[in-house]
C-alpha cells in the first residue's frame, strides 16, 4: 500500500492522544480503517493538512503529538530542522513516530507530485475531463504526463460533452481494477440452478418465532452449508496458478457487502467450524464494519470463495464476477414462491432459491462445477441436518 | 617633403590659369561657386534648426571642407558610386541630392533621402550614385573599392569614390582597401579630406608618418597632398585622376588638406582641443570666400552674377526648411521594413520530388555545381578568396572554374578578410553580385564588422533601394583536429542581426538547393558548409532545383519526441534513432536547413504531434540556436509540451585540439541516445 484517502481526524488539536487511541480513518484500496496512534502526545494538526477526500502517501506528515508545554510546529516555518518532536505521519496500516527529519522530505515529495502536471497534460485533462488528483503521474520527476491523463480518460470512456466528471473513490477504482482483472485472466463460465427453499424458511421462520438474537440471515444459513460442500468440492477453493492449483489450509468464504463507497467484501474465517449462531454474529460485525468504514484489510483479504447476495433485489440468476484471484463464486437470488407439479398431478405451493455459479473454467470443467451446485442444492433444500 | 607620389609633380600644379586652360573637361566656375554655396548654406540652416531642435540627432557638418565635395564631384557621373562618412552632408549635396531630401532626412522624416532611417550620419541615394555614408570610420574605402571592381568587371568606365578623413587612414580598411584597388588596378578614387583632427585627436599626434599621400606608394598608387580649401585644384586634380581610372589607370589617392571650422557634431564644445583663434585663422582661408574673390579679381565673374546665386541659394536652403517641416514623418509600421530584398513571388521551392533522376554526388561536388550553373546564367557572379582561383579553392568549392571564367571572376585575394568582404559589399551595392569564400568560419570574423554593421544593414538602411546580394560561405564545425582557429561555428551569432540569411546545410541535396537559392536572392547570406560532412555522398537530382530558405525538413518522422539537428548533428541523430528504435522509442527528426529564417511552424507542428522537444546542436548552447527555438516553441507551444524542453549542445569552450578533448566537447551518438531517452521517461 502506497497511498489512501483520508477521510476524517477522530481527534482534534489540543486533544491529549494515547498510544493506541484511534486517529483517523482512512480509505484504503480494501476498505476503510481506523488509524491508531503509535504514540502519545498533545495532538497539532496543520492547517494545510490534509482534507477530506485527499491522498495521502505513506510518510506523508499529517499533524505533530506535542509534550506538555512544547511549542506548536505548525508556526515553525522549517519543523524538520529545527525541532525533533515527532511528527504524526502515516505508515503501513498505523499513524507512527519517526524522527523528523527523513519523514519531512518525503512528505514535500509527496507534495510536489500531488501538484505538477506537464502543460500537455493539463490540456488532455480539459479535454477528456480527467480530474488531475486522480491521475497517477508516470514521468520520471513525478509529473503527469498527457500518457498519465489518457490512460486514466480511457478507463472512464466518458465522452466529454454532455457529461458531469464525478471523481471516483479509491475504493472504487480498486474494485474496478480487479473486477478488470478477474475478466481478462480468468475463463468465467456461469451455471445456475434452483433449489427447493421452503425447509429454509422455514426453519429461518422457527429460529425467529423463537427469538433468536442475532437472527441469522439466509446468507448466514447458506455460509455455513457451502462451506461444508466445499470441503468436499476442494477444487472450486484453489487459486489457478498456470502449473499448479494452491489449494488453501482452511476454508474462508467471503460475502459482498454493499457499501456507500462500493462493494467491500469481508471474509468469515473458517465458518464450517463455527455454529450458525457465531457465523450470524460475526457476519454482522464485518458488515456494520465495511459499512462505517473500519473494516481493515486483515479482514478483507485471503478468501478461498465468495457469496455475494441479490436476493433482497428480486433478482433471479445473475452472472457474478469472480473474485480474483478465486476460482468460483456463488450468487444468491430471491426466494420465491411458486407452484410446482406433484407426481399426483396437483401443485404445491413451495419457496424456490435461484443460484448462480461463476467458475474459472481454467481450473475445473463444467461437470464438477455443477456437481458442486448439485450438491449444495441438496443439502440447502435439507438444511438442518448440515447445520 | 620626404615622400612623394609618382604623380606627384603633374597632379601638385595648381596655378588657376594653368588647369583653366588645359586640355581636359572645365566645369563652370559658377557651378562650383553655386555648389559650394548650397552646402555651406544649407548647412548653416541645419546648425539652427540643430539648435531649434529640429533635428532629434546628431549633426556633423562639413563647413570648410566644401571645396573638396565640390571640386571632386564637379567630374562625376550619375553613374559613378560615391561612399562616405559621418561627415556627409556635402557629399551627398554635391553628388546632386536635393537640398529638400537631405534637410528631410536630418529632421527624420519620410521625405528624406534614407526615409527617416538614417539621419545626418547614414545618408542613401542610389538614384544619384550617392551609395551611402556611415558611421563607421573605413568601410567607405572598401565599399569604393567594391564599385570600383564592379564596374571593371560589367566593363564600364564608372568610377568609385571614397571620401574618408585622415582618421580613417591609420584604420586597417585604408590599408586593405587601397592595396586591393591597386594590385586589380580599379577605378577608384580614394579622396582623404585631412582635416588634422580624428573626431578630436590630432592627426599629427596620432600618425608615424603625418604626410598621406606619402602612403600611395606603399601600394604603387599615384598619390598627390593639395590645398584642400581650393575648389579649382582639387578639381584638377580629380579630373586627371579620373582620366586615369576611367581609361584603366587604375587608383588614386588624394590627400585633401583642410579644416572644419565648426565643432566635430553641432552642440558639442570645440575649444578642449584646439584654439579659437586657430579656427579663426582657417576662417579667413574660407574655401567659397577665397574662390569668390578670385573670380572678381580675375574676372571670371561679376558681382551681380555672384549675388544672385547667393539669393537662389539661400532660398533653395528656406525652400528645404519648409520642405522639410512640413513633411510626414514616417509611419511607425515602416520601421521594420525593408530589412530583406522582397520576397521572391511564385510557389514555395524545395526538392523536387520524385526527382526525374538524380546520381550520388559529394556534398563538395553539390555546390560546385550550384555555382558552376549558377555562374553560367549570371555573368555578374564572382568569386573572392584566398586560393580559389588556380587552385580551385581549398576544399575544391571552385574547382574548374578559373579555366571557364578567368582571373576577373575567380579573384584570388590577399589575406585580408575585412578588406575582400568590405569590397563585396561595395561591389553588392553597385550592382555585381559577389561570393566571398572564406575557408573557415572563424577567420571571417575579422570582417564581423562589415558583415553585421554594413552588409546586413545596407537594404534597410538604403530603404530598399539597395539590395545587398552577397554570399558568404565557408566551413564550419568540430571534427577534424584543428582546434580553435579552425572549428567554429558561428551561426547564432549571425542569425542574431537582422537583415542575414544564414544557411546550415546537412547534405548534398540540401546544399545545392539552397546554394542555387542564395546566389539568387537579394539579401546577404552565410552559408556554412560543415567540414566533417564536405565529403559525404547523396543523390541529388540531375533536373535543376531550388530549396527556398526557412523551410524546415522531416528527415524522418517519429512519435515520441522530436529532436531539431543541423548539419553533422542530423547524421548522428540519425545513428542514434537507429540505436533507439530497437528501444521502442520513435524519434522525428526536423532539419531545420536554414537558421534565418528559422521555419518554427514545422518545429511547432512536430511538437504538436510529439509533446516532446530536444534541440542537439554542436555549437554553444548560450544564446544558442538551441535558446531561440525553445523560447519560441515555449511561447507558441506551451499547451502541446508534455516535458520541458531540452537541449543538447557542444560544450561552451573554445575548441581543443587533442581528440580526447576534442570529441569531449561535441555531441556524439551515444550522448544524443542518451539525451533522447531521459526525455522521454520525463
Amino acid at each position: 500500500m502506497e497511498e489512501g484517502t483520508f477521510l476524517e481526524w477522530l481527534k482534534k488539536t489540543g486533544d491529549f492522544v494515547n498510544e493506541g487511541d484511534p486517529l483517523f480513518t482512512l480509505e484504503s484500496d480494501k476498505a476503510a480503517q481506523e488509524v491508531e496512534s503509535t504514540d502519545s502526545g498533545i495532538l497539532e494538526l496543520l492547517p494545510d493538512g490534509p482534507k477530506p477526500g485527499a491522498v495521502i502517501k505513506v510518510g506523508a506528515i499529517l499533524a505533530y503529538l506535542l509534550a506538555e508545554g512544547e511549542p506548536p510546529q505548525a508556526l515553525d516555518a522549517t519543523p524538520e530542522t529545527t525541532s525533533l518532536t515527532p511528527p504524526v505521519v502515516y505508515s503501513q496500516g498505523a499513524a507512527s513516530v519517526h524522527s523528523a527529519k527523513p519523514v519531512a522530505v518525503d512528505a514535500t515529495k509527496a507534495t510536489t507530485t500531488a501538484t505538477t502536471a506537464s502543460p500537455r497534460a493539463r490540456r488532455a485533462a480539459l479535454a477528456t475531463g480527467v480530474d488531475l488528483a486522480t491521475v497517477t503521474p508516470t514521468g520520471k520527476s513525478g509529473r503527469i504526463r498527457e500518457r498519465d491523463v489518457l490512460d486514466a480518460s480511457s478507463k472512464k470512456r466518458l465522452p466529454s460533452v454532455g457529461w458531469v466528471d464525478v471523481p471516483v473513490t479509491a475504493t472504487r477504482r480498486i474494485i474496478a481494477e480487479k473486477l478488470e482483472r478477474s475478466v481478462s485472466q480468468t475463463v468465467p463460465v456461469t451455471i445456475t440452478g434452483r433449489c427447493d427453499a421452503s425447509a429454509m424458511v422455514l426453519f429461518r421462520n422457527q429460529l425467529k418465532a423463537g427469538d433468536a438474537t442475532p437472527l441469522p440471515s439466509f446468507n448466514d444459513i447458506i455460509l455455513k452449508i457451502a462451506a461444508g460442500v466445499l470441503k468436499a468440492h476442494p477444487n472450486l477453493t484453489g487459486r489457478w496458478a498456470g502449473t499448479s492449483i494452491q489449494l488453501p489450509d482452511a476454508i474462508d468464504i467471503g460475502f459482498a457487502v454493499e457499501t456507500e463507497d462500493g462493494l467491500v467484501v469481508p471474509v468469515l474465517r473458517d465458518p464450517g467450524s463455527l455454529r450458525l449462531s457465531e457465523i450470524s454474529r460475526r457476519s454482522k460485525q464485518l458488515i456494520d464494519a465495511a459499512r462505517n468504514r473500519r473494516i481493515t484489510s486483515q479482514e478483507t483479504k485471503d478468501g478461498c470463495f465468495t457469496i455475494t447476495s441479490l436476493g433482497s433485489f428480486g433478482i433471479d440468476t445473475f452472472t457474478p464476477v469472480i473474485q480474483f484471484p478465486e476460482t468460483a463464486i456463488l450468487g444468491v437470488g430471491t426466494i420465491t414462491r411458486v407452484a410446482v407439479p406433484l407426481e399426483d398431478g396437483s401443485f404445491a405451493s413451495r419457496e424456490q432459491l435461484p443460484l448462480s455459479l461463476t467458475f474459472d473454467h481454467r481450473a475445473l470443467d463444467g461437470a464438477p462445477a455443477a456437481r458442486f451446485l448439485q450438491t449444495l442444492r441438496r443439502r440447502l433444500e435439507n438444511p438442518t441436518a448440515w447445520i | 617633403m620626404l615622400y612623394r607620389g609618382r604623380h606627384h609633380s603633374q597632379l601638385f600644379a595648381h596655378e588657376t590659369e594653368i588647369l583653366m586652360t588645359s586640355n581636359r573637361p572645365h566645369p563652370s566656375a559658377l557651378e562650383l561657386y553655386r555648389t559650394m554655396l548650397v552646402i555651406r548654406v544649407v548647412e548653416e540652416r541645419l546648425a539652427k534648426s540643430h539648435q531649434r531642435g529640429l533635428i532629434p540627432g546628431a549633426c556633423h557638418t562639413y563647413v570648410g571642407q566644401e571645396a573638396i565635395a565640390t571640386g571632386v564631384c564637379a567630374h562625376l557621373r550619375k553613374e559613378d558610386a560615391i561612399f562616405s562618412t559621418h561627415r556627409g552632408h556635402g557629399h551627398a549635396l554635391a553628388k546632386g541630392l536635393p537640398p529638400r531630401e537631405l534637410m528631410a532626412e536630418l529632421y527624420g522624416r519620410q521625405t528624406g533621402c534614407s526615409r527617416g532611417r538614417g539621419g545626418s550620419m547614414h545618408l542613401f541615394a542610389p538614384e544619384i550614385g550617392m551609395l551611402g555614408t556611415s558611421g563607421i570610420v573605413g568601410p567607405c574605402i572598401l565599399q569604393a573599392t567594391g564599385a570600383g571592381y564592379s564596374f571593371k568587371l560589367m566593363k564600364t568606365d564608372h568610377v568609385g569614390v571614397a571620401f574618408f578623413g585622415d582618421g580613417a587612414v591609420n584604420n586597417g580598411a585604408f590599408h586593405e582597401g587601397l592595396n586591393m584597388a591597386s594590385i586589380w588596378k580599379l577605378p577608384v578614387l580614394f579622396v582623404c579630406e585631412n582635416n588634422q583632427f580624428a573626431t578630436e585627436v590630432p592627426f599629427e599626434s596620432v600618425s608615424g608618418n603625418p604626410s598621406i599621400s606619402a602612403r600611395g606608394a606603399a601600394y604603387g598608387m599615384p598619390a598627390v597632398t593639395l590645398d584642400g580649401n581650393d575648389v579649382l585644384a582639387v578639381e584638377a586634380a580629380a579630373a586627371e585622376a579620373l582620366i586615369r581610372a576611367r581609361s584603366g589607370g587604375g587608383p588614386t589617392l588624394l590627400e585633401c588638406k583642410t579644416y572644419r571650422t565648426r565643432p566635430h557634431s553641432e552642440g558639442m564644445g570645440d575649444f578642449t582641443y584646439r584654439t579659437k583663434e586657430d579656427v579663426e585663422r582657417w576662417k579667413t582661408l574660407c574655401p567659397i570666400k577665397r574662390f569668390k574673390e578670385s573670380l572678381l579679381k580675375q574676372n571670371h565673374a561679376t558681382a551681380s552674377q555672384l549675388e544672385k546665386i547667393e539669393k537662389e541659394v539661400d532660398a533653395l536652403a528656406e525652400d528645404a526648411h519648409q520642405f522639410a517641416e512640413a513633411s510626414p514623418y514616417p509611419s511607425a509600421e515602416s520601421a521594420t521594413q525593408n530589412v530583406y530584398a522582397p520576397a521572391r513571388i511564385g510557389p514555395p521551392r524545395d526538392v523536387p520530388k520524385p526527382p526525374a533522376s538524380s546520381r550520388p554526388l559529394s556534398f563538395m561536388k553539390a555546390t560546385l555545381e550550384a555555382l558552376s550553373e549558377a555562374m553560367d546564367a549570371d555573368p555578374k557572379i564572382f568569386v573572392l578568396g584566398e586560393g580559389i582561383g588556380v587552385r580551385g579553392g581549398n576544399f575544391a568549392t571552385t574547382s574548374g572554374l578559373f579555366a571557364k571564367h578567368g582571373p576577373e571572376r575567380l579573384r584570388d585575394t590577399p589575406i585580408c578578410e575585412r578588406g575582400f568582404v568590405g569590397l563585396a559589399c561595395g561591389a553588392a551595392m553597385s550592382g555585381t553580385r559577389p561570393v566571398v569564400d572564406f575557408m573557415f568560419a572563424d577567420f571571417v570574423l575579422d570582417a564581423a564588422g562589415e558583415i553585421i554593421n554594413q552588409i546586413a544593414k545596407i537594404q534597410y538602411m538604403s530603404s530598399g533601394r539597395l539590395t545587398m546580394p552577397v554570399l558568404l560561405r565557408g566551413c564550419i564545425g568540430i571534427g577534424h583536429a584543428a582546434a580553435t582557429h579552425h572549428s567554429g561555428s558561428y551561426y547564432a551569432m549571425y542569425a542574431n542581426f537582422p537583415g542575414l540569411r544564414v544557411v546550415v546545410p546537412s547534405n548534398p541535396r540540401d546544399a545545392k538547393g539552397l546554394l542555387k537559392t542564395a546566389l539568387t536572392c537579394g539579401d546577404p547570406v552565410l552559408f556554412l558548409e560543415h567540414r566533417e560532412l564536405m565529403a559525404t555522398k547523396g543523390e541529388v537530382p540531375e533536373e535543376e532545383y531550388y530549396i527556398d530558405f526557412g523551410r524546415a525538413a522531416v528527415v524522418c518522422e517519429g512519435e515520441h519526441v522530436t529532436v531539431v539537428a543541423l548539419a553533422l548533428m542530423v547524421h548522428k541523430t540519425l545513428a542514434a534513432i537507429e540505436l533507439l528504435a530497437a528501444e521502442g522509442i520513435s524519434v522525428e527528426l526536423i532539419d531545420p536547413r536554414t537558421v534565418a529564417p528559422l521555419d518554427t511552424e514545422t518545429i511547432l507542428r512536430s511538437v504538436a504531434k510529439t509533446g516532446r522537444l530536444l534541440i542537439v546542436d554542436e555549437a554553444f548552447a548560450p544564446f544558442g540556436v538551441g535558446a531561440e527555438i525553445a523560447a519560441h516553441i515555449a511561447d507558441t507551444g506551451f499547451d502541446e509540451l508534455d516535458a520541458p524542453i531540452r537541449r543538447l549542445n557542444g560544450k561552451s569552450s573554445p575548441t581543443p585540439y587533442s581528440a580526447p578533448l576534442e570529441a569531449a566537447v561535441v555531441p556524439n551518438t551515444e550522448s544524443i541516445a542518451e539525451a533522447i531517452r531521459d526525455l522521454c521517461a520525463e
